[in-house]
């Protein structure tokens, strides 16, 4: 058991090194148009070749490069002309290359700077998680127990059963962001019902708000994002979970606990419920990461200040540095997930366990 | 072909289909279509004015002044463009990969003449030193194959790893998710629309040959896959005439369900300001200058009414192929 979630382990973790690894590379193909990005008057010289900048900008772009060590070559070796004239031939670079600064630099928990801000990745990321850990994981944790609770009712084939389940399809199809924009138009529009804010988290406008206030205008601007995350996120679990328990529920041990006069719901909750679950846990490791992705989505759309809008405005800035720390923490919650799932089938099977 | 097999599909099914081939019907025909007024074209007269109230706007605009109307009709074009071809392209990359990663698995013999010839490619591609020694060993590849076919001699071979190959890329390609994935890569290529569609292929093909890698393990032990080795087909033959049609199955299921994936992202990203250049129309765009003006429901509605059809008839569709026991 231990080999194979170390081996598992492994393989996720050179593909997460892979990918960030071809992001990297990738990204530094373009970098005449992210630097003058991130120059401060970006905005008035989108468009303009570089051959016709003025000589500030120029200047501007190369001490940028320098400080970013980006007029270095990028990779071990690079292909091109050696001399300006000369005809393109292979050469090696050696250990002076961005990739072989990027890798050692990572290996130090040195995760760059980012090109627009100048702040370090590592910094702004854990700023953005401080907020986005909180939205995410209530919204698993909600998730969760609620697929639980309602995969347990719908397993015993309550009348409410067919149109709950057509509901469930219909919203497991629904794109998140159309969920949450639904949400956001119809809970928090001075139109329809004015029941929650829309924006404006973290500015409320009165200063001398105790501590109690403050915590509740908080949770009155969570409220709608994490029943976004839920909604979209329960629905696949839930159905998952039912099938699971209804096949146990066909099998020979449900029907010696009913012969043993058990009610439908003890033999759910007892005897079926613990052996559906072992499916399931599989997918929730899928899910983890998929929240922080759904992060994205929910926090352009809610206006939050978390790692998704993060991510989301780096990509459209070319904040490449952030970009890729964002990837390679989604690979670290992905390890973390297989992780936590491994141990809890550990936990959960005692077949798994004897095995090892 | 196994893939061909009749379906009698039920009448929600139908409706699906009829919706779906409405859609792309729409998609083929838009330039033609008679339509008031042309996309992405600001109406500075008509700013989010309510459906049905002036001027032929007769979905209304958005907060720019643009008519909901062609957006939506173009919308669907650039969906259609994007999505079927990234999902066909992503199924035949993925199917071919996956069937050839479990029928070989880590043991496909490839002989001498072939490495020679793959190696010498590789040289003459990457304009390694002194090219013209790539296509030496190309050539001398190639009399290699020919001497050996017509003497029937057997030349040394050795194993290529391509489920290790598949996989390996595959994980590396799906342990982040695909929405982050996506953000990411699309930033290094910009803003155009066979970019974008090379990303969305890049990011669909792993769970496809997935599939039909698990279903071909399955196939390649089955009889008639011996049957076809004895009766002296060679083994690309066995694996292309008669395992590849079988292993090919789950596609039925999956093709339109990563379609109805494939809507969802590809609005998404377009909602996110990323990936597609902004004059293209397309129904996440539209969805996104809701924000601008709360009280416009006519530029929620109908993008989110199309989007939410076409992916719940994707996703009945995919039920065609389970068989009524």
């Amino acid at each position: 058991m231990g080999r194979f979630i170390f081996r598992r382990l492994v393989r996720t973790f050179l593909a997460i090194w892979a990918l960030a690894s071809a992001v990297f590379l990738l990204s530094r193909h373009d970098l005449d148009t992210a630097l003058r990005l991130a120059l401060p008057d970006a905005a008035s010289q989108t468009g303009t070749s570089p051959a016709l900048l003025p000589q500030s900008q120029q200047a501007a772009l190369q001490a940028l490069r320098q400080r970013f060590g980006l007029d270095l070559p990028v990779f071990y070796v690079s292909y091109g002309p050696v001399s300006p004239a000369g005809a393109p031939a292979w050469r090696w670079n050696g250990r002076r290359n961005q990739y072989h600064q990027w890798l050692r630099d990572l290996a130090r928990g040195n995760l760059g700077t980012s090109f627009r801000t100048g702040q370090g990745v590592a910094g702004r990321l854990r700023h953005a998680l401080a907020f986005t850990l909180p939205l995410t994981g209530t919204a698993a944790v909600l998730a969760v127990l609620g697929a639980l609770a309602l995969a347990q009712r719908l397993a015993t084939t309550p009348w409410w059963q067919r149109p709950l389940r057509v509901v469930l399809v219909a919203v497991h199809g629904l794109p998140l962001f159309v969920v949450a924009l639904i949400l956001l138009l119809v809970f928090a529009n001075p139109d329809v019902l004015d029941w929650l804010p829309a924006y404006g988290f973290g500015q409320s406008s009165d200063l001398d708000l105790d501590a109690g206030q403050h915590l509740a205008d908080i949770l009155l601007h969570l409220i709608l994002p994490v029943s976004a995350l839920v909604l979209t996120a329960m629905p696949e679990l839930t159905l998952q979970l039912t099938a699971a328990i209804q096949q146990e529920l066909g099998s020979a041990y449900a029907t010696t606990a009913r012969a043993k006069g058990l009610s439908e719901a003890a033999v759910v909750r007892r005897h079926a419920l613990r052996n559906a679950l072992l499916p399931t846990l599989a997918q929730i490791a899928e899910f983890l990461p998929a929240l922080v992705a759904g992060a994205v989505v929910v926090e352009v759309v809610f206006a939050l200040p978390g790692m998704g809008r993060l991510l989301a405005e780096a990509s459209a800035a070319r904040d490449y540095p952030v970009l890729i720390g964002g990837v390679l923490l989604t690979g670290a919650v992905r390890l973390l997930a297989l992780l936590l799932a491994d141990l809890c089938y550990f936990w959960v099977d005692p077949r798994i366990r004897w095995q090892s | 072909m196994a893939v061909l097999t009749t379906f009698r599909p039920t009448w929600l099914q139908r409706l699906a289909l009829a919706w779906l081939a409405l859609l792309v019907l729409l998609a083929a025909a838009a330039p033609l279509l008679p339509l008031p007024y042309p996309p992405g074209v600001p109406d500075l007269a008509y700013m989010a004015e309510p459906p049905f109230s002036a001027a032929r706007h007769w979905l209304g605009t958005d907060p720019q002044g643009r008519d909901v109307l062609s957006t939506l009709v173009f919308g669907a074009r650039t969906a259609v463009l994007l999505t079927l071809p990234a999902a066909l392209l992503a199924a035949l990359v993925g199917g071919l990969a996956g069937a050839a990663a479990g029928f070989w698995g880590n043991t496909a013999r490839v002989s001498l003449p072939y490495w020679l010839m793959g190696a010498g490619s590789v040289w003459w591609g990457l304009q390694l030193p002194s090219p013209v020694l790539g296509l030496g060993l190309i050539l001398i590849g190639a009399i290699l194959a020919t001497i050996s076919h017509f003497q029937s001699r057997t030349l040394p071979t050795w194993s290529f790893p391509i489920n290790a190959l598949v996989m390996g890329t595959a994980t590396a390609l799906d342990t982040v998710p695909r929405l982050i994935v996506v953000v990411a890569l699309v930033a290094s290529i910009g803003l155009s629309a066979s970019g974008l569609l090379a990303v969305l292929v890049l990011t669909t093909w792993p769970q496809l040959a997935r599939l039909v890698r698990a279903q071909m393990l399955r196939v390649r032990q089955l009889p008639f896959v011996e049957a076809a080795r004895a009766a002296g087909l060679s083994e690309w033959q066995v694996w292309f005439r008669h395992a590849l049609p079988h292993a090919l199955h789950p596609l039925r299921t999956a093709l339109p369900l990563s379609i109805a994936g494939l809507l969802g992202l590809e609005s998404t990203l377009s909602f996110l300001g990323i990936g597609l250049p902004p004059e293209v129309a397309s129904w996440g765009r539209l969805l996104a200058t809701v924000r601008d003006e709360p009280s416009a429901w006519w530029v929620l509605l109908f993008p989110s009414l199309l989007l939410t059809m076409s992916i719940l008839s994707l996703n009945a569709l995919s039920r065609f192929s389970t068989p009524k026991a």
